[in-house]
């Protein structure tokens, strides 16, 4: 199946764990699925990158996979810091607290795969979704881009989907 | 013959009854002048357990799964108590246990950490209210202490002190073990009688590692024989507090191993099983109820599959650990019977001291801080950062502070409803107790059901000990003991019940105890949650107690508080109501929810201090009494001399992997590493190498904004030039540790970065002449109250998490 005959789906799952990650990339490998191709990115305690790739990525020229070792919007949790409970509480109670500390929090961004962290990314043809994005249980974050093209234009333009999708998730 | 007057403390040396001349020609010394003073003949050796955050239904001698031989031995050769009742706090209940006293009256209506400006919450012993090891040493003991204290506060721990509400100044001659609340079980930030000594170095022997729990038996063991080589008969009082069970849930592995397995069938089961066990040892009457759970707490049905695994073994480790702590204690009876005085030692064996504990929220964490840090991880999250640090496998290891699901500890508390921080119900207020003492007690087994309090164990041994409670002590009047003695219940199982009325209050949650009637009036904040939505009904001028749900149970009849009848007798509501204001009033437990008045903008005075210094000499920094670098801008320069050869090594770092920030040197470059409670770690690193010489070197940390958690800039420089810089995206808004501490020239213990973790504690090889904190640079007045009031919230936040 040539890529540029369908919309191509990509995965990306972010990870706080390599572990977690990896279960995921070869449950996605074993999932039956077409694949077009699929990375995990791994960082470890000490900073050192680790990335793993099928050969899919050779057969089908998808170099713009392997190229990504760097994925947007990996985990960026609500700190919904107790330090700033008092402010919304107080205002409640009409107690002359500081407007700084009343603020919302801002949604914190990450912008890359932390220390320790691990980022999946998958990229397959929409018929094979329903057998792919079930494989991929572990991601604590994840979005799924779509694009319609030639392969490589398609596949970048899944990749920039995702990345947008993932990064709304923050905002 | 009539004894010293034991009333007024210290004991009057007595009047000199010799005879002195010019010379000595003639006179006639008196022998007793440099005498000490004894206690009364047949005073019993002393020795009171208090195990930390354990509920009811966890040990097997009351029913439990965790299996605890030595106290079912104590228990089968003296008396198990089925109806004793503490506080629902770590401090309060240590504070009353150790007074007699009803805890917001010696200033422990909260904890240790949590030290505030009204009476009840002050974290500061009166002097009118003299401790129980005190009065003891007083009259003839040796005194010691072993394991957690948690009594002094936050901001007196280090040598400035001041140390008079260290546990030297509360009575005991003798201490070791940790000023906090909690530690790590692997390396502990140590401290011995009024000196921090951190890490002890058996932490860096990975062939037989230090252990706390089995370090706490080793010096207690020592310390007995210790005084038992110098004196053969002076009696003893030892307290012995251990770590165990709160978190960090940390055991060898082949502990946990035991239990593998045997937490598969989930929490609800659980509970059925331990509360069958119970009625059948008795220790639970036949005709009790098995609480139902509250919605609080998911179904074990409802986890799904593949996750738990990872919650079982959360509740293995814990099991682990809670047996180790029985072995321990073991080792310590075992040495206590081969001195051949196990006979006249009176042993009181307390299973927790306020329930288990269910600040793991629903989720437990691989990081106990992360929930007090206010960071939400799914139960994924938790799992995932897991096996980052090891795999489940090292749940309980040194490379996690581990703790569990609020569930299991609801299920530890079997039969009851709720636990820690719940005063208004007894999965937070009643804990199994045993007590052995083979010259008085012969009922050898058997089971007392009296109502008995912590405020009652001081009465009770000065009672047996023959020993009055003092009415003046260094010249001051004392408050009288609020607890009643229960002695007679040794050798009389229908003694009368002396202790017939008793106010419960903890964080809000509170409830009126008479003559068998319970009246619960419990907040309706989950202990584990402190969200603005769930904080903001107990506002000032919002709340109003008597609007709280009460629920009225007759315990006689209702021994686990199934049956909720206030409907029926609104009369007895009323009464019991009226009655714990006034005993509120009485015993200052007003204002309610003082430990939380800084989240409704009541806060102590701003700092007047906002850089410090210290010298290279500096270490074991006790997390309390750290700069404060959250929520804002601020910065750490170091002043260094550079070998020609160069230099490597920690200039300084604070806590550990995670959590914690550590400026080093390695490969000769400056580097900053800020672990963000191990959920990420931000690393800087300079592009050039450190010049030799004198140099200083600085990292600024520019805040996006002075608020919680934010994010910024960090730069590093040199001689004031820049080489090199990163952004930190989250930062810690609370704490990084609650038992780490930090270190100039070096990383003691566990460390910030593992990458130099195989040179730990990797010390400066150069000289580091001073490093100052700043931890006020530009910010606004305003800001300045705003970030003052943050971290106030968050060490409230800690504080009610200990």
């Amino acid at each position: 199946m040539a890529i540029d005959d369908e919309t191509i789906d990509v995965l990306i799952g972010g990870y706080l764990s390599k572990d977690a990650a990896i279960e995921d990339y070869e449950s996605v490998l074993g999932c039956g699925g077409y694949l077009h191709g699929a990375v995990v990115v791994t960082k470890d305690l000490e900073g050192h990158l680790e990335v793993q790739q099928t050969d899919h990525m050779v057969r089908e020229g998808a170099a713009g996979l392997g190229a990504v070792g760097l994925v947007v919007g990996l985990f960026a949790p609500p700190l919904f810091a107790a330090t700033a409970i008092g402010a919304v509480i107080g205002a409640g109670a009409g107690k002359l607290l500081h407007h700084r500390t009343a603020e919302k929090l801002e949604e914190q961004a990450g912008a890359t795969i932390p220390i320790g962290g691990a980022g999946l990314i998958v990229a397959y043809p929409h018929s094979a979704a329903a057998k792919v994005e079930p494989a991929v249980t572990r991601a604590v974050t994840r979005a799924v881009g779509e694009a319609e093209g030639h392969h490589v234009q398609a596949l970048k333009g899944a990749i920039t989907d995702a990345q947008t999708k993932l990064a709304k998730q923050q905002h | 013959m009539s004894g010293p007057d034991r009333t007024k403390l210290p004991i009057r040396r007595p009047a000199f009854g010799g005879t002195v001349a010019r010379t000595l020609d003639g006179c006639q010394p008196d022998w007793a002048q440099i005498d000490h003073p004894h206690p009364p003949v047949g005073a019993p050796n002393v020795l009171v357990v208090l195990i930390d955050d354990a509920g009811f239904g966890n040990p097997s001698t009351f029913g439990g799964p965790i299996d605890t031989p030595n106290f079912t031995r104590i228990a089968e050769r003296g008396l198990r108590y089925n109806r004793f009742h503490l506080t629902a706090l770590c401090s309060p209940t240590r504070a009353a246990l150790l007074t007699g006293r009803n805890s917001h009256t010696v200033g422990f209506g909260s904890v240790g950490e949590f030290s505030n400006g009204f009476p009840g919450y002050t974290a500061l012993l009166p002097h009118d209210c003299a401790p129980l090891p005190r009065i003891l040493r007083e009259n003839g003991y040796s005194t010691a202490a072993f394991g957690k204290w948690h009594l002094t506060p936050d901001g007196q721990q280090g040598p400035a002190g001041p140390l008079d509400r260290w546990p030297n100044a509360w009575g005991f001659d003798h201490f070791y073990g940790f000023l906090g609340g909690g530690a790590s079980q692997w390396d502990p930030c140590l401290a011995e009688n009024q000196k921090i000594i951190g890490t002890d170095p058996a932490f860096y022997d990975e062939d037989n590692p230090y252990y706390l729990p089995d370090a706490m038996a080793d010096k207690t063991i020592q310390w007995l024989h210790g005084v038992r080589a110098q004196d053969a008969t002076k009696p003893f009082f030892v307290y012995f507090a251990t770590g165990c069970s709160h978190a960090p849930h940390h055991v060898a592995d082949s502990w946990a191993q035991k239990y593998k397995g045997r937490f598969d069938q989930g929490w609800d089961r659980m509970r059925e099983e331990v509360f069958a066990r119970q009625q059948e040892l008795g220790v639970v009457p036949a005709d009790a109820e098995l609480t139902v759970r509250n919605d609080a707490f998911p179904a074990w049905d409802d986890v799904p599959d593949r996750l738990k695994p990872y919650y079982a073994r959360q509740m293995e480790v814990y099991a682990g650990f809670s047996e180790n702590a029985d072995h321990n204690v073991g080792r310590v009876i075992d040495a206590i019977e081969e001195l051949g005085e196990l006979d006249n030692t009176l042993v009181i064996w307390i299973w927790g001291d306020n329930g288990a504990s269910m600040e793991g929220s629903l989720t437990g964490s691989f990081n106990e801080l992360t929930m007090q840090n206010g960071i939400p991880l799914t139960d994924e999250m938790q799992l995932q950062l897991a096996e980052r640090y090891g795999g489940m496998d090292a749940w309980g290891g040194a490379m996690m502070d581990p703790h569990y699901s609020a569930a299991w500890a609801w299920a530890g508390n079997t039969p009851f409803q709720w636990g820690k921080q719940v005063g208004s119900h007894l999965g937070g207020t009643r804990n199994p107790m045993v007590i052995h003492w083979p010259d008085r007690i012969t009922d050898n087994g058997g089971l007392r059901s009296q109502f008995t309090h912590v405020t009652d164990l001081a009465p009770t041994i000065l009672d047996v000990c023959g020993i009055p409670a003092p009415d003046e002590v260094d010249g001051i009047p004392q408050e009288p003991l609020h607890g009643a003695t229960f002695a007679d219940s040794f050798s009389d199982a229908g003694a009368p019940e002396r202790h017939t009325q008793q106010y419960f209050e903890s964080v809000g949650n509170r409830a009126m105890y008479k003559d068998g009637w319970w009246l619960a009036m419990r907040t309706e904040r989950i202990p584990w949650v402190l969200t603005p939505a769930a904080l903001q009904p107990y506002a000032p001028g919002v709340w109003n107690p008597d609007d709280d749900p009460t629920e009225l149970y007759y315990l006689p009849d209702d021994f686990s508080q199934a049956h909720d009848l206030a409907a029926e007798h609104p009369e007895k509501v009323e009464e019991l109501r009226a009655l714990f204001w006034s005993e509120a009033e009485k015993y200052k437990v007003l204002p309610l929810l003082a430990t939380l008045g800084v989240f409704f903008g009541i806060a102590p005075p701003l700092p007047e201090v906002s850089t410090f210094e210290f010298r290279g000499d500096v270490e074991n920094v006790l997390s309390g009494m750290v700069p404060r670098i959250y929520n804002h801008s601020y910065t750490i320069s170091a002043d260094l001399v550079i070998p020609e050869d160069g230099a490597e090594g920690v200039i300084v770092a604070e806590a550990d992997h995670l959590g914690g920030f550590s400026l080093f040197v390695d490969g000769g470059r400056l580097t900053h590493t800020y672990s963000m409670m191990g959920v990420f770690v931000f690393r800087q690193q300079a592009t050039e190498p450190l010049p030799t010489g004198e140099v200083t070197v600085r990292m600024e940390f520019a805040a996006d904004a002075p608020k919680p958690a934010t994010g910024g800039e960090v730069t590093l420089f040199v001689d004031d030039k820049p080489v090199g810089s990163g952004r930190i995206d989250h930062t810690v808004p609370i704490r990084f540790s609650g038992y780490a501490g930090l270190d100039i020239g070096r990383d003691n213990g566990g460390v910030v970065d593992l990458s130099y973790a195989d040179r730990r504690p990797f010390p400066f090889t150069g000289t580091v002449k001073k490093v100052v904190f700043d931890v006020r640079p530009h910010l606004a007045l305003e800001d300045e109250h705003a970030v003052h009031l943050a971290g106030q919230h968050g060490q409230a936040v800690h504080a009610v998490s200990n």
